[in-house]
């Protein structure tokens, strides 16, 4: 049997709040394989995006063992764990979080500054990544001169620039309207399936959802149902749609 | 695109914002050069006082009463072995205003045998010193009334006197003296003085001041002494001073002016921190939810703890750079002339004040930026986008 590019045991996770103990997680476990599509679903407060975050290095468990690929989370240090999530791990927000004094082109090279490469490189790694998106034509823009699906792709652009092998994305299109949102689903589904990211995707709607391979609903902070779909939904990407 | 790029962006974020605090930064530093290169004036004069080894001797009762010229010869009597004393110069205060201004200059009337010995720090060269014994009107000025009124050597220029009888006397400029700190000085001869006051009747021969050049600190101290002494219990008693206390009658009279701008500049210092501490912690307060992609995308709390130190520090040093240029510039090309500021006539920007301020300036920025830039090392990642998301 295959081992799994993403293990986590026995996890267990609580907030302090004005001395109050807040459990998140709760002794919860989860195997993705690479290049899986996974999908968090649940109500508000189930722990979706705790959970992203503890894969993601962006949090540690209470308790509980987090292993991605040979890394073992919460074993490193700060300053390990911010490595290793700098050439592992790609983020996509809900609200973009584009940095605004900066070009599309200079949101999606940001990350690059922290690797070691050429100029040359570094522009055609950026250059690449604005093309999966569909967005070189728009690479000298700033934030606020593009819409949200676009800012949004910009995000993409950014999440991938690094070739990390997961993404993790936080309901990316959960501030977007129905059409834009199945350019990101489509453009996800690209990474997915052309790019083999292994993918773990955060939200509320279940049109977004029917795009994963694999959906898992929590519920105050347990698994309730792991679900795999037969024939995920595939939808037109961005870059092919601005094309 | 590099760090620093990205940090210069930063600064472009809210253009009013970064140019109102550069602002705040300048204008303070402006001032705190321009304070602070009047306090190293006042010390390089008195260093420079210290060396030339003069006592001056006035009237125990004020300084503008008179002392018989006649002293002269007394005071050159109580160095019995010669060795203590160089010479004696009588002074007596003109007050010459050129005709038609207010420009009252630091104009005395100086005894013409002794004046080169005892003022041997105006450097005048052997021809200069034939020109000022063998011409009666002769007369050397400072640099600043020269460069006002475009006098040059061999000029003969009129002053009004602002003191009775209020004579109106002609020169001939023999020297044009180029150091700043007697900027504005105007010397000429007492006894073309003393000849014009008798043309008008005053016969009387007196002195304002005699300056005594000492051949050391030991000598200058004991002559202090024993002049005084000589003199206690005569109609005109004295009072001796070394050229620095003599100085501080002037200073003092306007108030502790190198305390105070020394207060001023610590004032200047607290104010600029608060500003930019403030300016800071709004601008990263604003971009907490920025600071924490930061992080995620892999920049660890060193890199965004130097990312805000920086932003704060180049801050501060922009505008302690814009408050110097303009300063130093205007004072370079039109130095500044303070009459009434007795031993200082003239105001040139210290290199000692710039190097101040731009330190101050990287304290202060570093000061400021270090709290902003601990909170954003020590953010969560997690709190920061669960709080904004």
């Amino acid at each position: 049997m295959q081992r799994a590019e993403i293990e986590l045991r026995n996890i267990r996770k609580v907030y302090h709040k004005d001395r109050i103990e807040i459990p998140v997680l709760e002794n919860l476990s989860l195997d993705v394989a690479s290049g899986d599509f996974l999908v968090l679903m649940g109500p508000s407060g189930s722990g979706k995006s705790t959970l992203l975050h503890l894969i993601g290095g962006l949090d540690r468990p209470t308790n509980g063992t987090v292993r991605i690929g040979d890394a073992q989370l919460e074993t490193m240090s700060e300053r390990q764990l911010t490595n290793w999530r700098s050439r592992n791990v790609g983020f996509i927000f809900q609200m973009y979080h584009l940095v605004p004094v900066l070009t599309a082109a200079q949101n999606v090279e940001l990350p690059l500054l922290l690797f070691k490469m050429s100029g040359k490189e570094r522009k055609q790694r950026v250059h690449t990544a604005l093309e999966v998106v569909g967005l070189t034509d728009r690479s000298d823009h700033r934030p606020n001169q593009l819409s949200g699906g676009q800012e949004q792709r910009v995000a993409i652009a950014r999440a991938i620039v690094t070739d990390p092998r997961i993404i993790l994305a936080d309901e990316p299109t959960g501030d977007l309207d129905a059409k834009t949102s199945v350019e990101i689903l489509g453009l996800l589904d690209l990474l997915h399936k052309d790019f083999k990211k292994t993918i773990l995707m955060v939200t509320h709607d279940p049109r977004a959802a029917a795009h994963g391979a694999r959906t898992l609903h929590l519920e105050k902070g347990a698994l309730i149902t792991d679900n795999r779909n037969a024939q995920p939904e595939t939808a037109t990407t961005g870059a092919q749609s601005s094309a | 695109m590099t760090i620093s790029y990205v940090l210069m962006q930063n600064l472009r974020r809210n253009r009013t914002r970064t140019a109102l605090t550069i602002l705040a930064f300048a204008l303070p530093m402006a001032v705190f050069v321009a304070a602070i290169s009047f306090v190293t004036a006042l010390h390089t004069l008195h260093t420079n006082n210290e060396k030339e080894l003069r006592l001056g001797v006035h009237n125990k009762q004020r300084l503008t009463s008179t002392l018989p010229s006649g002293y002269r010869r007394k005071i050159e009597s109580l160095d019995t072995d010669g060795t203590r004393l160089r010479a004696v110069c009588g002074m007596r205060w003109y007050g010459g205003r050129v005709p038609n201004t207010q420009n009252t200059l630091t104009s005395l009337a100086a005894d013409g045998d002794t004046f080169p010995i005892v003022y041997s720090d105006l450097e005048m060269t052997p021809e200069e010193v034939i020109a000022w014994k063998r011409e009666r009107t002769a007369a050397v000025t400072g640099i600043g009334p020269a460069t006002t009124y475009g006098w040059k050597v061999g000029d003969r220029v009129t002053l009004d006197s602002s003191v009775p009888p209020y004579l109106s006397l002609e020169f001939k400029i023999i020297k044009i003296v180029p150091k700043a700190e007697r900027g504005n000085i105007f010397y000429f001869r007492r006894d073309y003085l003393q000849a014009s006051r008798e043309q008008v009747g005053l016969l009387d021969d007196r002195c304002h001041i005699f300056w005594v050049k000492c051949n050391s600190v030991a000598a200058m101290r004991s002559l202090q002494r024993e002049i005084d002494e000589h003199f206690a219990g005569s109609p005109d008693e004295t009072k001796s001073e070394d050229e620095n206390a003599f100085g501080a009658n002037f200073t003092q009279a306007l108030g502790d002016i190198p305390g105070l701008m020394e207060a001023l500049a610590g004032v200047i210092v607290a104010i600029i921190a608060l500003v930019a501490g403030n300016t800071m912690m709004m601008s990263f307060r604003e971009r907490t939810r920025e600071l924490a992609i930061f992080k995620a995308l892999g920049f660890h709390r060193g890199r965004v703890f130097a990312l805000v130190l920086s932003e704060s520090t180049l801050l501060a040093l922009l505008g302690a750079i814009i408050g110097i240029v303009p300063t130093a510039g205007f004072f370079w090309i039109s130095p500044l002339r303070i009459p009434r500021m007795g031993p200082i006539s003239q105001l040139e920007i210290s290199p000692l004040a710039i190097g101040g301020a731009l330190s101050i300036a990287l304290l202060v920025g570093i000061a400021a930026g270090f709290w902003p830039a601990y909170q954003a090392m020590k953010l969560k990642t997690v709190d920061a986008l669960r709080r904004v998301a």
